[in-house]
């Protein structure tokens, strides 16, 4: 572990970047501190030192929450950059601008980014910052935070400690638009199979929504390289939210209504005809459980002392959006399956959070409650 | 009573319940002659096998008289005229043998799984037997399940909200065991399929005619989506899980267990939560094959079309060949119904059907010994 302290900063100073741990009641799907700058604040490693935000509304409430001087609030997150040199930035803006910000913050020359997901728009932008960030050495993990929820790691360690057998099935309910977080669901599918999509076949929730670029639901079936098959079903699943069903040939692990409850269960003798039983088995409980958001930050520095990529790293980031695309594509040529990588490097989704995105939400809120009073 | 014949004199028709040691999928008497002689509606009558061994065990462990057991089935339903008759033989002949039955005039069919091996003979049959009243059950022995029945019923009282999604973990062939699978999605779910896109486990599977494993996705008319498991399943066996907006029925382990769920107040950012509550238990719980009969006894006489018809048997041998249509297209979606009548898939349980296994088996015992 390093004996100095990085030097963070937070770009897009609204709801993920500052005050998102507020609206959470419970843990399971997430573990305080979570979200950018309660993180930073409480990591060993890192001071927060620095904000960005073109909205001046923004920048003033978070300065006074996490007790920051105003000389240290920017506008232009590029003069922050240059000013303050941190050697951690967390993008937390609306995802329309992030490709264009990772790509100033590599070139000014940080070591780590904490990016928001969705990682980018399209795959031309997520293609040239990964292969930027390669060339610098600057460490990019993507949130998609269920690879940092110690559940989720455990069962990841059964899967490579062979605990759950061959991996045949991964099934995920999780009601989302594609991009927006359907970038979590997919790259928890992906985690937890241990390996990358060969082809994929969709369903989008209609014909109009298929055929566009903004968001959209839909389920699919996907093709892992290893052998396992994957369904996502993004589209409304009722009794069923955010559900991950893990099947191997020796055990099972069921993440059920957002990370709430986890489930194991062994093959065990017995059964009709004795083919054997699926016994529900204790999960193994971690011996501590670590905040989400100081399980990333732990990660990062890692990387920028090891070179490695982090948990879930920029390319991780374009997988689940070139899956969430290729979905679409089967649905938009007929319902065919679609092969991967995609050739169109064009395509892109404009992910669910991005409308409204001029002016950001809380600003609204607070300019409709002036309106009012 | 009804007078009631069996066709086939092997596993299916006579001694298929010595194996089945615990309830749940099934429950006793299930398969063919136990079910006869124990229904209050049946007295079994005759048999017909091509095999005399066959017979002999029959007629022995049944009651009846060497007179009863025919070699000719076509000759068993010219003598003995009876009402109900099982098709328990291979699938290579169900199709024929039913057609026979129906001319014969026989008011009720018991009909084994799957209903035919290609969708014409499967036409032939819904087609004759409707023209002629005759009633036919194929024995997709789930839609007689206590359980799944219930589950059905939660389903149609709205107990369950809308209906969103039905899965199976279910690893077997398609056609064979995939019968099964299919015919107890469309039950639950309640509607019909209106397109699939399907993977087999191989090119060379999918190309041929032979039984096989696969995936499917499957578009129902009523809005619902359905994924089906038949490559291996590991810890997951035999599973469906239904879901609706407001409840969801999960039955696990070959019908070993029935867990209910449903949508209560709470939970993160106060969304609701899924809680588990006691499944619903059937008043009583009566043999599979007695369940099969009586509805078989209801349809005949109120002329309505029983729990699982041979359209039901149909729509899943449709469903099976069109999902190794996708496959075969290159992955794509299949629309139903499938416009090439002449598809069919070679059930797996046709295999070395020239001998019975039981023949088989005791051929190899003498000289064994």
């Amino acid at each position: 572990m390093s004996e100095s302290r990085f030097r963070a900063a937070v770009i897009g100073l609204g709801r993920m970047g500052s005050t998102f741990d507020d609206e959470i009641k419970q843990g399971g799907q997430f573990f305080m501190p979570y979200c950018h700058a309660p993180t930073y604040t409480a990591s060993p490693h890192t001071d927060l030192i620095a904000g960005a935000d073109p909205h001046a509304e923004q920048g003033e409430i978070f300065a006074d929450r996490w007790g920051l001087e105003r000389g240290r609030i920017y506008a232009d997150y590029r003069e922050m950059l240059e000013s303050e040199r941190p050697d951690f930035v967390s993008l937390c803006t609306t995802a329309r601008l992030r490709a264009g910000i990772m790509i100033d913050a590599i070139n000014a020359g940080v070591k780590a980014i904490w990016a928001e997901k969705p990682f980018t728009l399209s795959l031309a932008e997520a293609d040239e910052v990964i292969e930027l960030a390669n060339r610098k050495g600057a460490a990019i993990a993507v949130n998609c935070s269920r690879r940092y929820n110690v559940f989720f790691t455990e069962a990841r360690r059964m899967v490579d400690e062979g605990e759950l057998g061959e991996i045949l099935q991964i099934t995920a309910y999780t009601q989302c638009n594609l991009s927006h977080n359907g970038s979590h669901a997919i790259d928890a599918m992906r985690y937890l199979a241990t390996g990358d999509v060969e082809w994929v076949f969709g369903e989008m929730e209609s014909d109009e929504k298929a055929a566009g670029e903004q968001d959209l639901m839909g389920n699919g079936y996907m093709a892992f390289d290893h052998g396992a098959r994957g369904f996502l079903r993004g589209t409304p699943t009722g009794a069923a939210p955010w559900e991950f069903d893990l099947i191997g040939t020796e055990g099972r692990v069921r993440s059920l209504a957002q990370g709430m409850e986890t489930q194991y269960y062994c093959w065990v003798p017995g059964g009709l005809r004795d083919q054997g039983l699926p016994a529900r088995a204790p999960f193994p409980l971690p011996t501590k459980i670590p905040s989400t958001g100081l399980s990333v930050v732990e990660d990062l520095v890692n990387c920028i002392e090891t070179g490695r990529q982090p948990r879930c790293s920029g390319e991780d980031g374009r997988k689940a959006l070139e899956i969430a695309i290729a979905l679409r594509e089967s649905h938009r040529r007929g319902g065919q399956r679609v092969d991967l990588p995609l050739a169109d490097r064009s395509l892109r989704i404009l992910s669910g959070e991005i409308s409204g995105d001029a002016v950001p939400a809380r600003v609204r809120r607070m300019q409709r409650n002036q309106a009012a009073g | 009573m009804y007078r009631a014949a069996v066709i086939g004199l092997g596993r299916m028709g006579s001694t298929f319940d010595d194996e089945i040691t615990r309830g749940g999928s099934i429950f006793l008497p299930y398969c063919h002659a136990p079910s006869y002689v124990a229904s209050p509606h049946t007295e079994l009558v005759a048999g017909a096998d091509l095999h005399a061994e066959q017979g002999a065990i029959f007629a022995e462990r049944w009651g009846l008289t060497g007179e009863q057991i025919y070699g000719d089935h076509r000759e068993m339903l010219a003598a003995e005229r009876p009402d109900f008759v099982s098709i328990c033989t291979t699938a290579r002949h169900r199709a024929a043998i039913i057609e026979d039955a129906i001319q014969a005039g026989v008011k009720a069919i018991w009909a084994e799984k799957p209903i035919a091996l290609s969708l014409a003979e499967a036409d032939a049959i819904v087609e004759l037997s409707t023209r002629n009243g005759v009633a036919i059950a194929v024995n997709c022995s789930r839609r007689y399940s206590p359980f799944l029945s219930e589950a059905r019923r939660m389903a149609r009282e709205g107990e369950l909200g809308e209906l969103l999604q039905i899965t199976a973990y279910a690893e077997c062939h398609l056609s064979h065991n995939g019968s099964h699978a299919i015919d107890t999605m469309r039950y639950l779910v309640d509607g019909d399929v209106d397109w699939v896109f399907g993977e087999m486990e191989s090119d060379e599977e999918a190309a041929g005619e032979e039984d096989l494993k696969g995936n499917g996705y499957l578009a129902f008319d009523n809005g619902v989506r359905g994924f089906i498991r038949a490559m291996p399943t590991g810890t997951a066996q035999w599973e469906f899980d239904l879901i609706g907006t407001e409840g969801r029925v999960r039955s696990l382990a070959n019908g070993a267990d029935t867990q209910f769920y449903r949508w209560v107040p709470g939970g993160l950012r106060d969304e609701g939560l899924p809680a588990r509550a006691p499944f619903p238990l059937p008043l009583s719980i009566q043999g599979t094959g007695l369940t099969v009969i009586a509805d078989l006894v209801d349809a005949m006489e109120t002329s309505s079309e029983p729990r699982c018809s041979a359209e039901d048997g149909r729509k899943a041998l449709e469903i099976a060949i069109a999902l190794r249509e996708s496959h075969r297209q290159g992955g794509r979606r299949v629309d139903l119904p499938v416009a090439d009548r002449s598809l069919r898939i070679l059930s797996v349980e046709i295999g070395g059907d020239a001998v019975p296994a039981r023949v088989r088996r005791l051929q190899q015992e003498p000289a064994a010994a």
